[in-house]
């Protein structure tokens, strides 16, 4: 479970102080997939990353598992899972390798993490590369090893940045599998994308983003109600006020 | 930010042991970065030393030949030289022109005048006609100027005898130089370069590796994933750290090695230049602290720039700074004393003299060398964890 309270921050630039998120909160169930939806450049990756507390915000606050990311910012992070908008794989290690680097950082023992290694390797489909260096990937294969090593720790807290960016439409589908399976597990799964259909085919709730600031939120039902209309995309476009960013 | 399932040492351990993988992967790098010291610092020390000890022993052994202007007037100073190992050539049209064209170093001018003055027991002169600026003149110089003096000091003495002086009469003074030097210590004139290398290996050896783990491995975008796992970041960059060191460690263990192969081959005084183990260990230990002071710094200055090239750039300045004590001593040596174990750089190069020319070192030296250069580390450490707590280091832009 996610809480996110009124989120803020600004980022200084050249051309004056920019206000990237501007009070977003919302609220992430175990069991479901909530997905955070909005163009880009609306704030999606900045608020990510003050959940998983690489970056402090100005005013706000996040509770994972009801515990606060900046008292117990480390054991915050032991809960989740986090797949960063860069996935930095180690090029020269092999996929297996980059898994088990992050199981030791996490604390994990050797078995433990043999057995993961199992477990996420066949639920992702990633025995034939497993063993070869990540150098030379596919983008597909580059992003189950980078979500490999997210879950090696088994996290009860999934963070995705825009998994599904750059992959076809089977590693997609494979991947919509794999998310709803970690739904099922009873996880807390949160998402961002920038594509409408993606989050319509898969989540539960949705939190549309635009300009730093949250524009509605609900499942995809409530959604169409709110905004009067009976296809999705244009209850997106309508709730955020423009068609920016939609098919980028 | 201690977490209760990760240890510190668990952490450091595991970063440390991925980024040495991660090296030895790139093959081409580190044998680049561990052989090429081995090989090429030995080659250079030792073909500087051969050189200059070959030089000296031809200057000094071979016939020396020497243009004489005048010969004529004083056949038995010819004669004596002849003795001397010097053939005397007949004499140049202009004597300055032909050593200024480098033809000859030394050209000897008899004067006119010398077969009256012998004769009537005066100071007769000569002149040695050289040019100071040239080393090359040196040698042939001392022996002219010696074989001349020899001469005039037998023939002083005979006169003196002939008159029913004693000969030790004329010599009021007697200056005797005793050389202090020991064997030891003259072999560590050989070496002046060697303090150097050593600190430049020691400080910069691993600084691509250390530039690679944080800067570059911010510009590559994988320490975003690495921050977001729950180990702490100053263990994280405590084990790339520890990683640095153990490579800078073993290249500076492969260039001793070197050394110590290289110099029981090499010819003349070098080849008792000791290099026992238990040197070995004190140079190890005394340039731990300098792979620690040049890995924290590096670290530093990967964590407070923006990319790799701009940590490159400071690489420049970095390496002139090991030569600035070097020169320092050369200009204005000064006598050892407690503070210069304390000073970066100096310290090193005063210990590794030290070393090399066998001369003691007190517990007192070793206690400031030590505390002062691992407590510069532990600052320049500090100082770097800092800079990885910034929000900044783990998004590139």
């Amino acid at each position: 479970m996610i809480e996110v309270h009124d989120l803020h921050k600004t980022f200084k630039a050249r051309t004056g102080p920019v206000h990237a998120v501007r009070g977003v909160g919302f609220r992430a169930r175990d069991g479901e997939i909530t997905g955070l939806l909005g163009p880009n450049g609306a704030g999606k990756t900045t608020t990510l990353r003050m959940l998983y507390t690489l970056m402090s915000p100005d005013r706000g606050s996040v509770k994972v598992d009801g515990l606060d990311f900046r008292e117990q910012a480390a054991e915050v992070r032991a809960r989740l899972g986090v797949l960063p908008d860069a996935r930095g794989v180690y090029k020269r290690l092999t996929a297996r390798e980059n898994i088990a680097y992050f199981g030791r950082l996490h604390g994990l023992g050797e078995r433990t993490i043999a057995e993961r290694i199992e477990t996420l390797a066949t639920a992702l489909q990633m025995h034939d590369f497993l063993d070869r260096r990540t150098e030379g990937f596919s983008q597909g294969q580059r992003t189950k090893t980078a979500i490999a090593r997210a879950l090696v720790h088994d996290p009860r807290n999934v963070i995705l940045d825009e998994p599904t960016n750059g992959l076809d439409v089977m590693t997609t589908r494979g991947l919509r599998e794999f998310l709803q399976r970690l739904r099922g597990e009873g996880r807390c799964v949160i998402f961002s994308s920038h594509i409408m259909q993606e989050v319509a085919a898969l989540c539960d709730r949705i939190v549309i983003i635009a300009n730093g600031e949250v524009r509605a939120e609900g499942s995809p039902d409530e959604l169409r109600a709110r905004a009067g209309e009976q296809n999705l995309e244009d209850a997106f476009v309508r709730l955020i006020g423009s068609e920016e960013g939609l098919h980028a | 930010m201690s977490t209760p399932r990760t240890s510190a040492t668990a952490t450091i351990l595991a970063v440390a042991r991925k980024e040495l993988l991660d090296l030895f992967r790139d093959r081409r790098t580190v044998l680049l970065g561990l052989l090429m010291g081995p090989i090429l610092l030995p080659a250079l020390i030792l073909g500087m030393g051969g050189l200059m000890e070959q030089r000296m022993r031809t200057q000094l052994e071979s016939t020396l030949e020497l243009p004489v202007v005048g010969a004529e007037h004083a056949p038995n100073l010819m004669n004596h030289l002849r003795s001397r190992n010097i053939e005397i050539l007949p004499a140049p049209e202009d004597p300055e022109a032909v050593v200024l064209e480098q033809e000859h170093d030394v050209v000897l001018v008899v004067d006119a005048g010398y077969p009256d003055d012998w004769r009537a027991s005066r100071s007769a002169r000569v002149e040695l006609v050289h040019d100071s600026s040239r080393r090359d003149s040196d040698i042939p110089m001392s022996r002219i100027g010696t074989a001349i003096q020899e001469y005039a000091s037998t023939v002083g003495a005979l006169r003196t005898v002939s008159r029913g002086v004693s000969p030790v009469a004329i010599v009021s003074v007697q200056a005797a130089p005793r050389d202090v030097a020991t064997p030891e210590s003259k072999r560590g004139m050989l070496l002046v370069f060697l303090p150097y290398l050593l600190i430049l290996s020691a400080f910069l050896g691993g600084a691509y590796l250390v530039i690679d783990v944080t800067a570059g491995e911010r510009e590559r975008q994988s320490l975003e994933p690495l921050l977001a796992t729950p180990a702490s970041r100053g263990a994280i960059m405590s084990g790339k750290i520890v990683a640095a060191c153990a490579f800078g460690m073993l290249s500076l263990l492969l260039i001793l090695v070197a050394f110590k192969v290289s110099f029981m081959f090499a010819p003349g005084p070098l080849a008792q230049v000791d290099v026992s183990g238990p040197v070995m260990a004190q140079l190890l230990l005394v340039l731990l602290v300098m792979v620690l002071i040049g890995t924290a710094l590096l670290t530093l200055i990967s964590a407070s720039v923006k990319s790799v090239k701009e940590a490159q750039s400071y690489m420049s300045v970095l390496m002139l700074l090991p030569i600035i004590p070097t020169i320092i001593l050369m200009i204005n040596p000064v006598k050892d004393e407690p503070w210069q174990f304390a000073v970066p750089f100096l310290a090193q190069n005063q210990m590794i003299m030290a070393l090399v020319r066998s001369d003691p070192i007190s517990a007192q030296q070793w206690l400031i060398y030590l505390g002062a250069g691992l407590g510069l580390a532990l600052l320049l450490w500090l100082a770097a964890a800092r800079l990885y707590h910034r929000e900044k280091l783990a998004i590139s832009a």
